[in-house]
């Protein structure tokens, strides 16, 4: 796999559009992308290859004077570079009325870079019969293992990403990927039907194909477990938390609450907290497209700004957010490399990458000896942020009671964990030292603009309302 | 168009295809603090290409896309590598929808077509703004997006089918501030019909409702009483029933339910009954014909508390030896017997706003964060925060009330209010 021929060919055109826009436009940029996104999926009784949700390819053209924003999303920019840039400065002038009460702000910096990157990766060397023979091998491996499974589905998602980015002093491309597997089981016990899902993701497709095979057996347990599973006794408990619930709660607790574009809008309460403790000072967190290679890893934005390595709360006190251009002119601020967008079809938000928890030093033994009675919750279902009001709510896929220091056989499902931010932070008495991250996430800001993300960290000890 | 169909005819194991093409044209506006931050456009056009080939007794399909700078070099080795794709499928047969050859239009009903979709925006923003709003009150961010969809389906079976189609989609963060604290809530508004006034009236309800988070403070004691949702959990609760019972679960065999299956067990409450539909007034999500080009009507889902049918796509439906009925985006709940604006006589949780109402058949579980309520008590109403709810989704579904007045929301039409009992407030 290489940089995209198209984008390639269009790299001049992008050059002359910038040329023709900065005439009336003090920043010009220019974002063109080639997402080939494709899943490879086999179940029960029918088999796909078809091209994933993210695949695109298309440009977004992003204009300022300093304050309000211009962005045009369109397919091509082949052409005539002035009759496009006519066009373009057309659809805006229609918006002259309400831009009399426009937002000010300085103009974006534009400091020159030029360069290519790339990460190397093995997509080129699996043939689509090889992925769906593999699909068809595990998912025929997973209905043989027990008569209680209905039905068994197995996924290769992989996705090959291109970008050009031209503005007036930059021209920088990237060309990376990024493969999930995913499995899942649909499984009858009596009248009792559950799902259990389980995944591995990485740069390289033969990374993924090593690992799913392992997790049969895993995935059969812990349907067997949904099987079995209770309700929780609604609660306050003491809990551990697995890395999966500890990155939802690093993502939903706090990642959403540092987005800067939050706080030009006065919807983040840490605005209020730069500089002050958020939560029990044993803990470190971080956000970062360079912070570690995993599903949200690239090397620049989609405003062109490099990525990101941003250590967000030190010790206990919350030292900085993320931001992308438009915020970070506003603010006033440098942009951290965190301006994403779900397409070249919509805007850039202030978005977080790769955000979790860093290590302590406690052994999760140690952790789960020290608890009387409460649980240990695993994998992720869902979260919802609420930055304004620091609530939160978090669902996992399951837990097991602790009692008197030990793991049961109790297990509950599903465990919704709720309550108020700093409380639940400032709850934290023990991490972990070791850190696992996540890579087969989407998020989204409030219920829309999806991306790819991962979150994680160690385990937690913390104290929380389960429901 | 015309060279992309001749090279797929020209082809010879492309027996069948299908191309779906969607123009979108929208006009988006973003606003920061009551002023203009960003205006967006956007311009663009997918062509989407299925090439289906049978094979044995198998059908296969692949699917590619085509853009404006395909040359036709590529186009050509795009239809081979999609044929080679589609030999590797062996899925049971099925058949397209035919048609006759002729071009058929239609129109979704909107009235945004007497309308700019920048025009459209700009009046959407003047109605937004000038919502009235109590003292303390704001929108601290609002976004709005107009869009316009033009899209058609035709297949190598002769049918020919293009929809214009209208959508809006407002979100709004209403902000109450003061000495004490600042809080916010979540709006999301998404209409198909443009009625300024409608608009203004909804987002000032919401500015009230912000008003009412300020003073709301978590309960000192245990509140115990019935539950009230409003329609946008209601949505998701009927979604989830909605889901489990598509042609593809029911082959699958992913759902929890199959056809004749009780979904509301031994009723107490009002007898579940649910439509699904392809167009319902006033929803966005209305359309005339599916991705298949499946013209969409109605289908009765849930009769008398139980599931008297499947529903979805033209593929699934002919493998469960049904008809098909197209993928239906609206569903409409029957209206039942609670008057909405005074649904319990004992004490109960008027349930304003959500995290995200977590509802799951699997483990009979209902529940969830609740950021803003009204705890009814006598003639007392106390805003509440910092509350979850939780409990058996089958007893709340046994003793479900729904109120005698619908509203339309999404792609829901049904129930403004229901009444849940059982539930445990902590």
């Amino acid at each position: 796999m290489s940089f995209s021929v198209f984008l390639e060919s269009r790299r001049a055109a992008a050059k002359a559009l910038v040329a023709e826009l900065k005439k009336n436009f003090a920043y010009t940029s220019v974002l063109g992308a080639d997402i080939r996104a494709r899943s490879v999926r086999a179940d029960k009784n029918t088999s796909a290859i078809s091209p994933g949700r993210d695949t695109e390819c298309g440009f977004v053209i992003k204009l300022s004077n300093g304050g309000a924003f211009f962005e045009y999303s369109l397919d091509d920019i082949a052409g005539d570079a002035s009759v496009l840039a006519a066009g373009i400065t057309d659809a805006f002038r229609l918006n002259e009325e309400l831009l009399a009460d426009a937002v000010t702000g300085a103009l974006p910096a534009d400091e020159p870079l030029v360069r290519s990157f790339v990460r190397e990766n093995d997509i080129g060397e699996f043939s689509e019969q090889a992925l769906l023979d593999f699909c068809t091998q595990q998912k025929d491996a997973l209905l043989a293992k027990s008569e209680n499974v209905r039905n068994a589905v197995v996924i290769l998602g992989s996705i090959e990403v291109s970008k050009l980015f031209v503005s007036v002093n930059r021209e920088l491309d990237q060309n990376y990927a990024w493969i999930n597997g995913t499995m899942w089981v649909v499984y009858q016990s009596g009248e009792r039907v559950v799902q259990s899902f389980d995944g591995a993701s990485s740069h390289r497709i033969a990374d993924v194909l090593a690992q799913l095979p392992a997790l049969q057996d895993k995935l059969l347990k812990k349907a067997q477990m949904l099987a079995a599973a209770k309700p929780v006794t609604p609660g306050v408990y003491d809990v551990i938390t697995d890395p999966s619930i500890s990155g939802l709660i690093a993502h939903e607790a706090f990642g959403h609450g540092v987005e800067l574009d939050q706080f030009v809008k006065d919807r983040a309460l840490a605005k209020q907290y730069m500089g002050k403790y958020v939560a029990s000072p044993i803990v470190n967190m971080r956000d970062g497209a360079a912070s570690t290679l995993s599903a949200a890893s690239y090397f620049f934005d989609d405003d062109g700004v490099p990525a990101g390595d941003t250590q967000i709360i030190k010790d206990g006190i919350l030292v900085a957010g993320i931001s992308d251009l438009a915020s970070a002119a506003q603010l006033g601020l440098a942009p951290t490399g965190n301006g994403r967008r779900e397409s070249t079809r919509r805007k850039a938000y202030s978005r977080m990458t790769n955000t979790f928890f860093e290590k302590g030093t406690d052994k999760l033994e140690d952790m789960i000896a020290s608890i009387k009675h409460g649980y240990m919750l695993f994998e992720t279902n869902n979260g919802m942020e609420d930055p304004k009001n620091w609530a939160i709510q978090c669902v996992a896929e399951y837990g097991i009671e602790i009692v008197d220091g030990k793991l049961t056989e109790n297990v509950v499902s599903p465990v919704v964990m709720s309550g108020y931010v700093p409380d639940l932070l400032n709850s934290i008495t023990m991490i972990s030292d070791e850190v696992k991250i996540t890579g087969a996430g989407s998020c989204g800001k409030g219920y829309k603009e999806w991306v790819r993300v991962s979150d994680g960290g160690p385990a937690l000890k913390v104290k929380v309302k389960l429901g | 168009m015309k060279n992309l169909i001749k090279a797929l005819q020209a082809h010879p194991q492309a027996e069948e295809y299908k191309i779906n093409i969607h123009k979108k044209e929208s006009c988006e506006l973003f606003y920061v603090m009551g002023k203009l931050e960003t205006v967006r456009r956007t311009d663009t056009c997918d062509t989407e290409v299925t090439v289906y080939v049978s094979h044995g007794a198998y059908k296969g399909d692949a699917k590619f896309f085509v853009y404006p700078s395909t040359t036709p070099q590529q186009l050509a080795q795009a239809i081979d590598e999609a044929v080679a794709r589609a030999l590797l499928i062996n899925n049971e047969s099925y058949e397209l929808p035919a048609g006759d050859g002729t071009a058929e239009e239609y129109a979704v009903e909107s009235n945004f077509g007497t309308y700019e979709p920048a025009q459209l925006a700009g009046a959407a923003a003047r109605a937004v703004f000038s919502a009235e709003a109590p003292e303390g009150t704001s929108l601290n961010a609002v976004e709005i997006f107009i869009n316009r969809h033009t899209e058609t389906v035709l297949n190598s079976r002769g049918l020919h089918r293009t929809q214009v189609r209208y959508d809006a989609m407002v979100e709004a963060i209403p902000t109450c501030s003061g000495e004490a604290q600042s809080v916010e809530l979540y709006e999301q508004l998404r209409f198909s019909s443009f009625d300024a006034a409608q608009l203004s009236s909804r987002i000032a309800a919401k500015m009230t409702e912000v008003k009412a988070r300020y003073s709301a403070a978590a309960p000192t004691a245990p509140l115990t009483g019935s539950v009230v949702l409003g329609a946008q959990e209601l949505s998701e609760l009927f979604w989830c029933i909605a889901d489990d019972a598509g042609y593809a679960a029911a082959y699958g065999q992913t759902g929890v339910f199959k056809k004749g299956d009780a979904v509301q067990k031994e009723p107490v409450g009002d007898i579940l009954g649910i439509t699904m539909a392809g167009a319902v007034s006033g929803s966005p999500r209305s359309a005339a014909f599916d991705a298949d080009g499946l013209l969409l009507g109605s289908i009765r889902l849930v009769e008398g508390g139980r599931l008297v049918n499947y529903y979805g796509s033209n593929r699934y439906g002919q493998y469960l030896g049904e008809v098909p009925t197209g993928v239906l985006e609206c569903i409409c709940v029957d209206a039942g017997t609670a008057d909405a604006a005074d649904p319990v006589q004992g004490p109960w949780l008027e349930v304003l706003s959500m995290s995200g109402l977590q509802v799951d058949f699997y483990t009979d579980y209902i529940g969830g964060e609740v950021r803003l309520a009204l705890w009814h008590d006598g003639g007392n109403v106390t805003p509440v925060t910092g509350i979850s709810i939780a409990g058996s989704l089958a007893e709340v579904l046994s003793g479900i009330r729904l109120s005698a007045q619908t509203t339309v929301q999404g792609g829901y039409c049904g129930p403004e209010k229901a009444v849940l009992d059982g539930m445990k407030i902590f």
